[in-house]
């Protein structure tokens, strides 16, 4: 609302109040009348400060900062009372970080009316420190550390890849967040991955839900059938893969074999370890084949002062229309909206 | 942000929860509660979920580039133990009429567990908003290097962000499983520090205590850190400050010792070298115990690093060492103590320093209200040392758990993806 307005109503209700003190029995009923409130206005100017004072909020800075101004400050709603009210009592709770994590609600729920999400540990500066010892200097297989910690094969290497780079500014005397890291690590309940009898971090034995299964479906079989996994995956689409082909780590369930056939404990463990690094070593021997590949496909001639690339191409990579997306080059009549307007550049991938 | 539009934004009268770590943001989350749908029309319920999930989540995207990522293939995953799956190959699951064999009907005791499924139900629901959780800008905000979804979409517009180590100017660039988003250090210590004291701030602040207790909203709406807390925060550091002279004062006293009572065997050049340190440790006496620290340090680390040589030398001593008398080696023994505190001290200082040239306040401290907000959901994994994350999956349900942080009851999310859905 305008000041302007405002200031008038402020008068209106300064002359009103006065109006009540008077022994005039009129004068109530020409209070509603604003006509009245203008032609006493000036009148009335000097007994503003006193009706204000009235006011639960008048605060004398506002006064003080805009000394020029007549207009009494503003009332404060219910809504930004109530506000204020929280904030002295609960909102005074949260307003300083306390050591350890603290949500607007207990179990770590930041969200009081979504129990499905809540705050979950992360790892601490001397769990990372671990993982990627265990990885870089240890020499463990990725698997083999998501097994042992129970920390999700992606995060490890997520873990070790940031942990190099912060090694290396640290090398080159680059000023690290670390208040920041440390007042996070305080705010955000954290695990250390140190005691055994510890809950597991995270689930490592994920398997993602395919669409196709998520139907009921009724499959009429002969009551003999020895109907496994495999068989049910079959029912619900040709190429949907059983459980036992989606694990991250099957190497796992090797291992458990093993344990169930009566193997002990440390050969189940050599075992596991020998699988998991040979099907490291597998998936590095195909990325350096791939390269390999890559170069014999080039020639590169130096002349000093540039390196020219040469790559051998297929003219029949185009297709046979001439427009597949594996094309190389520009066709004729294939649009090439490079630099167009109104056709969304936005890169979908950085390597 | 300008008042008038901070103040719609964060509205108490029509409140609207925001992906922001404001105070009043968290009063509205606090006293938010299930909308009245009694008496609406299911189309009315379904634009009303719409409309307060859609404050929350990416308020800053328009809607029509929202409804093209919105995706009705909701990810879910079930966690499968290799220990089941090792003894049991699923058909005790099929056996008998199709639905597995009940063992013991009175206490369910020969039940296959631990097979993948639990009781809980998966909140499938709570995935609606889960597309834009792959945003950059979205994904900042929820590694905690902007205090605003926002803000950290001004931080990708103005180049602080890189992805995979290039610079990336898009905030709706869609992370890809894998991808590492780097934000500059500075802009994170600056979006989730306190804010610094200035002049115009220190003015308000004086006239502000005394409005907070007359409860005035308006004033301290503008300034988001209220300049109450910078008083307990001089009076923190104050107390650190003493002990921090006090040790420097205490070496002082020793360096001096040290030179009078062995001046007569003391080569030149340790002489020279004890008097500087002298020198050294007044000077950073001095610099410690300014309260205000209006001058700028530059040779803070110098001055440090000398430090800490000279304190070495003293430690080891090198011909002298043998020569001292019982008593001064009791008093060596004695200051080990303070060595290390002044190391400790030393070593804070260079860690978190009192820096007037930076844009937050110094020593940095986490900004009011933040750990209400502070957590990091499973589907990033962060480095706060550099300020660097990756973005490691797709948010997913589980059994009891929907990765989506989203503030908002299922009943609420189902509605709005209802809404998405367009089927009448």
């Amino acid at each position: 609302m305008p000041p302007r307005i405002r200031s008038s109503q402020v008068l209106h209700r300064a002359e009103s109040s006065l109006l009540q003190c008077s022994s005039n029995p009129t004068a109530p009923a020409a209070a509603g009348r604003p006509s009245s409130s203008y032609s006493s206005s000036t009148l009335l100017s000097s007994s503003l400060s006193a009706t204000s004072s009235r006011q639960p909020s008048s605060p004398c800075c506002a006064f003080q900062r805009s000394s020029f101004s007549s207009t009494a400050s503003r009332d404060l709603n219910r809504a930004q009372r109530t506000f204020w009210e929280w904030m002295r009592t609960d909102g005074r709770k949260l307003r300083d970080p306390v050591g350890h994590p603290n949500y607007l609600k207990a179990g770590q729920q930041p969200f009081p009316s979504n129990n499905a999400f809540k705050s979950q540990p992360i790892l601490s500066d001397a769990a990372r420190n671990t993982i990627y010892n265990a990885v870089m200097n240890e020499g463990l297989p990725l698997k083999a550390v998501s097994a042992k910690y129970n920390v999700d094969m992606r995060r490890v290497a997520a873990v070790v890849r940031m942990k190099e780079i912060e090694m290396k500014w640290i090398k080159e005397g680059k000023p690290l967040a670390r208040p920041y890291a440390k007042a996070v690590q305080s705010m955000v309940p954290h695990s250390h991955l140190s005691g055994e009898e510890q809950d597991p971090f995270e689930p490592i034995n994920d398997i993602h839900v395919h669409s196709h299964t998520m139907q009921q479906l009724f499959l009429p079989t002969s009551e003999a059938r020895h109907f496994t996994r495999q068989d049910a995956a079959k029912a619900f689409g040709e190429h949907i893969l059983a459980p036992d082909e989606k694990m991250r780590i099957p190497e796992l369930i090797a291992f458990e074999k093993d344990l169930v056939a009566g193997v002990g404990n440390e050969d189940a463990e050599a075992n596991f370890f020998k699988a998991t690094a040979a099907s490291e070593r597998a998936i590095a021997d195909k990325h350096l084949a791939r390269a390999q590949r890559d170069e014999n496909n080039k020639t590169r001639v130096d002349s000093g002062r540039f390196e020219f690339r040469f790559e051998r191409i297929s003219v029949d990579s185009a297709g046979q229309d001439g427009r597949a997306r594996r094309g190389v080059g520009w066709r004729y009549g294939v649009p090439f909206n490079d630099r167009r307007r109104a056709v969304v550049k936005i890169p979908t991938k950085v390597e | 942000m300008k008042f008038r539009r901070m103040a719609r934004f964060h509205g108490l009268k029509r409140p609207r929860i925001r992906q922001t770590w404001n105070k009043y943001n968290l009063f509205n989350l606090a006293k938010s509660r299930e909308p009245y749908f009694f008496s609406k029309t299911f189309f009315q319920q379904k634009w009303n979920a719409k409309a307060i999930t859609r404050g929350y989540h990416g308020e800053h995207i328009k809607e029509r580039a929202w409804e093209r990522m919105f995706s009705r293939r909701l990810l879910s995953v079930v966690d499968m133990h290799p220990d089941y799956m090792a003894r049991h190959d699923g058909s005790e699951q099929a056996a008998g009429r199709g639905s597995g064999l009940d063992q013991d009907p009175r206490g369910r005791k020969g039940l296959v567990v631990r097979n993948g499924s639990s009781t809980k139900p998966t909140p499938y629901m709570q995935m609606t908003f889960a597309p834009m959780e792959r945003r950059l800008d979205v994904a900042i905000f929820r590694a905690l290097f902007a205090s605003s979804a926002r803000q950290a979409r001004q931080f990708v517009v103005h180049g602080a962000v890189k992805v995979n180590g290039m610079k990336m100017t898009h905030p709706s660039y869609l992370l890809n499983p894998g991808d590492m988003f780097q934000v500059d250090v500075e802009s994170v210590l600056t979006a989730t520090g306190r804010k610094k004291e200035t002049s115009a701030n220190k003015a308000k602040s004086s006239s502000s205590n005394s409005a907070e207790e007359a409860g005035e909203a308006e004033e301290s709406t503008e300034t988001e850190v209220p300049a109450v807390e910078l008083d307990e925060e001089v009076v923190d550091a104050a107390t650190l400050k003493e002990r921090e002279v006090e040790a420097l004062k205490k070496l002082m006293k020793r360096a001096k010792s040290v030179i009078e009572s062995q001046s007569k065997e003391m080569s030149v050049k340790r002489k020279k070298a004890l008097r500087a340190l002298i020198k050294d440790v007044n000077s950073t006496m001095s610099r410690v115990s300014r309260t205000t620290s209006d001058t700028m340090i530059h040779k803070t680390g110098d001055v440090v690093d000398d430090l800490m040589n000279l304190l070495s030398r003293l430690e080891v001593g090198p011909e002298d060492a043998a020569k001292a008398d019982k008593e001064s080696r009791e008093a060596e023994y004695a200051t080990k103590e303070e060595q290390n505190l002044l190391r400790k001290a030393i070593e804070a200082e260079l860690e978190n320093p009192r820096d007037p040239s930076k844009p937050y306040a110094t020593p940095w401290t986490p900004r009011p209200y933040m750990s209400a907000f502070a957590f990091i959901p499973r589907y990033l994994e962060v480095n706060q040392n550099i300020c660097a994350a990756v973005y490691l999956r797709h948010p997913v349900a589980r059994q009891g758990l929907g990765e989506v942080p989203t503030p908002f009851s299922i009943e609420q999310s189902q509605l709005a993806f209802n809404w998405y859905l367009r089927r009448g």
